[in-house]
């Protein structure tokens, strides 16, 4: 489903992000993308639907090169869900106007249909009474959750997501994991950068470890929890553990 | 002093006033389109679009208004002429409408420039990521909310405009302020006359000032 190959990726000419990375995601598998903050995790995954561009390798989607330059990025995207670490609601429309929009701008669906698949996934992450209210209105936790459902109207094939609960208060937390739990349980192919070492325990088929732009560790969560192969996996593990086990 | 001869000559004063806010409406209107497109044009990663723009900017920020009326009086007439291949006066409303909607459209540009800039690259991306082009983004997201932020100082600068249209006396155009001296010329009364006009300017420049005021605290909060 998503492939890397080789794929290098620097700041500035000099600061090298991604380095060698290899990877494949098949279809249905959730893997979490998990390291210190400036491995170059949220970059990895922007890369796939190339808000991040590369500069050496190939990235591809299906059958699809998403890093040439004849590849029409916009119909890649379309099938891409992402969510932001900051939701990036837009902020002048209502709820149900953020979900329909690309739909009908995009898709070309009809106001109907896509209010309907709005109001059905409105339904599904819980906020259908909600499909009025404006951004501004909603605690992060309900913007979170507006913001998969969002992803989803377009029906992507992958939903990919950045660090989806960091900007939560913690009580706000769990109701965005469930969401996501849900969506992972329904077979959906995902990517998921996160702290949250509870979802990787427990939702995830697989656990890359990055520092310093290269992945360490790609193996399933009880390999990854009960013995990590490198010495940064183990650090990493025992500073995000820690405060959760006292 | 003697206001007593205002009254009679109300209505063509008016006829003057409505000529002013003719001006000013379709300036504005021309003006901040022109200058949205100039904004995104500046913005451009294309190198040669954003420097043709900065420098229209610049060159209309640094030349007098007085001289782009004067000299549009000669030149749009010829140009237009040419265009079209016809040789018709297009008169000094016309002439007078362009060089208000190229001149402020640089001012436009900078205040719309900075609001586009003052919306955080996040509502960027997330569009992008939902497969959106830069033309729907644009007009979608990033314009609708930047003109939200904009609409006081866009007004302000309005009302700006709304003064200056009173240069267009050098080119003979019967606005309110032309109107009322010539009124007054004719009557003799030439100082209450003016007097009046600038009675009426204050009125409406600062009552509108004070509107926006407040809407712009009403946007804030």
């Amino acid at each position: 489903m998503i492939r890397f190959s080789q794929v290098n990726k620097w700041y500035d000419r000099e600061h090298h992000v991604l380095k060698h990375i290899s990877l494949e995601v098949k279809a249905g598998e959730v893997v979490v993308v998990c390291g210190p903050s400036g491995s170059g995790k949220s970059t990895l995954i922007r890369t796939i639907n190339q808000l991040e561009p590369v500069e050496e390798g190939e990235i591809w989607i299906g059958d699809v090169q998403v890093n040439n330059p004849r590849t029409n990025i916009n119909r890649v995207r379309e099938n891409v869900g992402f969510v932001f670490q900051h939701f990036n609601l837009y902020p002048h429309l209502s709820v149900l106007e953020n979900i329909t929009l690309a739909p009908m701008q995009v898709k070309k669906l009809s106001r109907a249909a896509a209010e309907e698949r709005a109001i059905a996934l409105l339904i599904k992450v819980g906020l259908a009474h909600k499909k009025d209210a404006y951004p501004a209105n909603l605690s992060g936790g309900q913007q979170q959750r507006v913001a998969i459902a969002r992803g989803l109207a377009m029906e992507p094939k992958v939903m990919l997501f950045d660090e989806p609960t960091s900007a939560l208060d913690p009580e706000m937390i769990g109701e965005v994991l469930k969401v996501m739990q849900d969506l992972a349980e329904s077979g959906m192919t995902m990517m998921v950068v996160t702290h949250e070492m509870g979802f990787a325990r427990e939702v995830a088929d697989r656990v890359l470890f990055l520092d310093h732009g290269e992945i360490l560790e790609d193996t399933t969560p009880e390999a990854f929890f009960t013995n990590p192969q490198h010495d940064r996996a183990r650090q990493f593990l025992k500073q995000v553990l820690a405060p959760m086990h006292g | 002093m003697d206001f007593s001869p205002i009254v009679p000559a109300l209505p063509s004063l008016w006829e003057g006033m409505l000529l002013t806010l003719k001006l000013l409406a379709f300036s504005v209107i021309g003006g901040v389109a022109l200058g949205t497109v100039l904004a995104l044009a500046r913005l451009s990663s294309n190198k040669v679009l954003s420097l043709l723009a900065g420098f229209y900017v610049n060159y209309f920020r640094s030349i007098p208004l007085l001289l782009v009326i004067t000299w549009f009086y000669f030149v749009v007439p010829f140009i237009i002429g040419w265009i079209t291949g016809t040789n018709q006066p297009i008169g000094a409303f016309t002439s007078c409408l362009v060089a208000f909607m190229m001149f402020e459209a640089a001012y436009y540009c900078e205040i719309v420039r900075a609001g586009i800039q003052a919306i955080s690259r996040g509502q960027v991306n997330a569009a992008y990521a939902l497969g959106m082009t830069y033309g729907q983004t644009m007009r979608l997201i990033i314009l609708p909310q930047a003109f939200r932020k904009m609409t006081p100082l866009l007004l302000q600068q309005s009302i700006i405009l709304f003064q200056d249209t009173s240069l267009v006396y050098a080119v003979g155009l019967m606005d309110f302020l032309n109107s009322a001296r010539s009124q007054g010329d004719i009557t003799g009364n030439l100082h209450e006359f003016l007097l009046f006009a600038g009675l009426i300017y204050f009125i409406i420049s600062f009552g509108a000032s004070t509107l926006v005021k407040r809407l712009q605290k009403r946007l804030t909060v």
